[in-house]
């Protein structure tokens, strides 16, 4: 094919394949939010605009309890989990048997969720027991309930489910950072924090950054695992699924996964601008200090 | 200030450049200090993975041959579970879920590969990330919401059979694309397309650009570069990409209870039923056999391709 260096034709179908692609996959989403701004909900043959939907989402009450405790958990699961992630990947980079360690924080993507969400549920359910049988053999109630079903056991699952995501891309954005600054830094008398924090940290920002966001939006997407092990409250896919599985779903539902959908694209959409941006200023800063010494 | 300095001195210890004496000062900075508590922190991810992972997966196996009581289980020994699931119709519903998950894995691989390839032979490096970053969008949105949004687009009387009529392609529904085995596949390639869009955009670091002119002056044809030269250079990530694949097909049990019918099961499935019918060793031993599918096609991976190959642009 020696010809395809020189057809643009044969390079825009391409391109459209691939943006076809993207939309395909995207194409459920865009209509279920087509579907939340008709007046008549799903399947009724004829189309007329409203937002009233919308408006009747702030007072259907168990889809707003649920929307907080899912708020509450990506925000803890978030906190928790990405500074775990940056000690993962620090941990990594200096650790002498890096494909165990890579292998064991990268071993939750592969297996399924419902999967580990049960293995999970036995364990605390055997914790649990194991340590009400010390606590009686103590002759106290000390131990009782550590790891009952509930909000706990909720973001243990989550911070196993998110940390690979998180330590991945922290350890992507890693890999352009030269240690030589930290050890500069150190040389200087700075200690360890101090050399991570104002030397390493403000580099490798827009990683962070963005497994921030990819923890949140990770955990509030999440049904599986929360579902098993959440115990008493509900979050809002839980909500979404069982409706969807019993009685059908409301047109609230269908506005919510709307309003939801939005907010993850545009969460990430701003992220991602936001990292092209900075790299773009870097890149830029560094060529702007590498010019000089280009011109002799 | 003056604390500070303290510090610093007693910090420096550890740097391999400068050389220090040994430590000395307060208790309390020796504990906090760089080789005390701040050395152990660092241990704290991979003893919460252990923990909270590695060990209840380990588990499973010892649960699985546990007896069933009425609401829970006793420690014993029984193979019951496996006779259970090896001599029932969930072996075959298993065999099944896998023969589907692997179709899903190579229309995955046929129509997310390509990309992957076109993105790092045709687009700048610079501009190469940013439009694999596109492919992320439809990841941020819940998998729930994109499944059960696939309801109203493949039903009856959804967005597929409106089109299709409307533009005269067939002349009444298709009713074969959900609450089927194929509407399972449709969204098992819907759902997990992205991640072997990224492995193979991973896998391709190992083809660099200028293999393709190489081929090109030889006079390969894109078929011959693609089988002999691209995919034995780029293996172990689509391996990665194609065992997530496979075995999320397997394991997710949300794909065949919104989009399978009544043929639909997977290991998810099957595990998840078992719980609510409070079978709690039947669960685990699905569990079991789930991680030894994915321990043994790992293996076999490694053998074969050397997986890690992956990690070299991280490392």
């Amino acid at each position: 094919m020696q010809d395809e260096y020189g057809s643009i034709f044969f390079h825009r179908l391409k391109w459209a394949y691939l943006l076809l692609v993207v939309l395909t996959l995207m194409s459920p989403v865009f209509y279920v939010m087509y579907i939340s701004f008709n007046e008549y909900g799903f399947g009724a043959g004829r189309y007329a605009f409203t937002l009233d939907w919308y408006k009747t989402i702030f007072t259907d009450t168990l889809l707003l309890g649920a929307f907080r405790w899912t708020l509450l958990l990506a925000f803890i699961t978030t906190v928790i989990v990405v500074p775990m992630g940056l000690l993962a990947a620090k941990f990594y980079k200096h650790t002498q048997h890096k494909v165990a360690i890579i292998s064991l924080f990268l071993a939750p993507l592969f297996v399924p969720s419902d999967i580990l969400g049960s293995a999970l549920l036995v364990y605390f359910k055997n914790l649990n027991r194991a340590m009400e049988s010390l606590s009686d053999w103590i002759g106290n109630e000390w131990f009782y309930g550590w790891f009952d079903l509930g909000f706990m056991t909720a973001i243990i699952g989550l911070i196993i489910y998110t940390l690979p995501y998180v330590f991945i891309i922290i350890l992507i954005t890693m890999a352009r950072y030269r240690d030589q600054q930290t050890e500069a830094a150190r040389a200087c008398g700075a200690t360890a924090w101090r050399a991570f924090w104002d030397v390493e940290f403000p580099q490798i920002r827009p990683g962070v950054l963005a497994s921030c966001a990819f923890a949140v939006i990770l955990t509030f997407n999440e049904y599986t695992r929360t579902n098993l092990l959440k115990g008493g409250f509900d979050t809002f896919t839980t909500v979404l699924i069982s409706q969807l599985l019993n009685e059908g779903v409301s047109e609230q539902a269908y506005a919510m996964s709307s309003v939801v959908s939005f907010l993850g694209i545009a969460i990430i959409g701003i992220i991602i601008l936001y990292t092209l941006i900075m790299s773009e200023r870097l890149e830029r800063e560094a060529r702007a200090k590498a010019q000089p010494l280009m011109a002799k | 200030m003056s604390s500070d300095i303290e510090a610093e001195s007693i910090s420096r210890n550890k740097g391999e450049l400068i050389e220090s004496p040994p430590p000395t000062g307060l208790l309390i900075d020796r504990i906090l200090g760089e080789d005390g508590l701040q050395k152990w922190v660092f241990y704290l991810p991979v003893a919460f993975v252990v923990v909270f992972f590695a060990i209840p997966l380990a588990l499973t196996y010892v649960w699985s041959v546990f007896e069933r009581t009425r609401f829970w289980m006793e420690p014993g020994f029984t193979l019951f579970s496996y006779i259970n699931f090896f001599t029932s119709a969930r072996l075959e519903n298993f065999l099944f879920s896998m023969y589907h998950s692997a179709i899903a894995v190579v229309i995955a691989f046929a129509v997310g590969f390509p990309i992957a390839v076109f993105v790092r032979r045709r687009i700048t490096e610079v501009a190469q990330h940013r439009v694999i970053l596109l492919f992320i969008l439809p990841f941020m949105v819940s998998e729930i919401l994109r499944v059960f949004a696939l309801r109203p687009v493949l039903q009856r009387n959804g967005l597929v059979n409106t089109v299709l009529l409307e533009v005269g392609l067939i002349d009444e529904p298709i009713t074969v694309i959900l609450f089927s085995p194929t509407g399972v596949i449709i969204g098992e390639v819907l759902t997990f397309l992205p991640f072997i869009v990224f492995a193979g955009f991973l896998a391709m670091e190992a083809v660099p650009k200028y293999i393709f002119e190489i081929c090109e002056d030889l006079g390969a044809g894109s078929w011959r570069t693609f089988i002999d030269v691209i995919l034995p250079l780029a293996a172990p990530g689509i391996f990665a990409g194609s065992v997530f694949i496979f075995v999320n097909g397997l394991g997710v049990a949300l794909l065949p209870n919104i989009l399978g019918g009544p043929g639909a099961v997977n290991a998810g499935l099957i595990a998840t039923q078992a719980m609510a019918a409070l079978d709690f060793p039947l669960a685990m031993a699905v569990s079991a056999i789930m991680m030894t599918t994915l321990l043994v096609l790992l293996f076999i991976g490694h053998k074969l391709f050397d997986l890690t190959r992956i990690m070299t642009p991280i490392s």
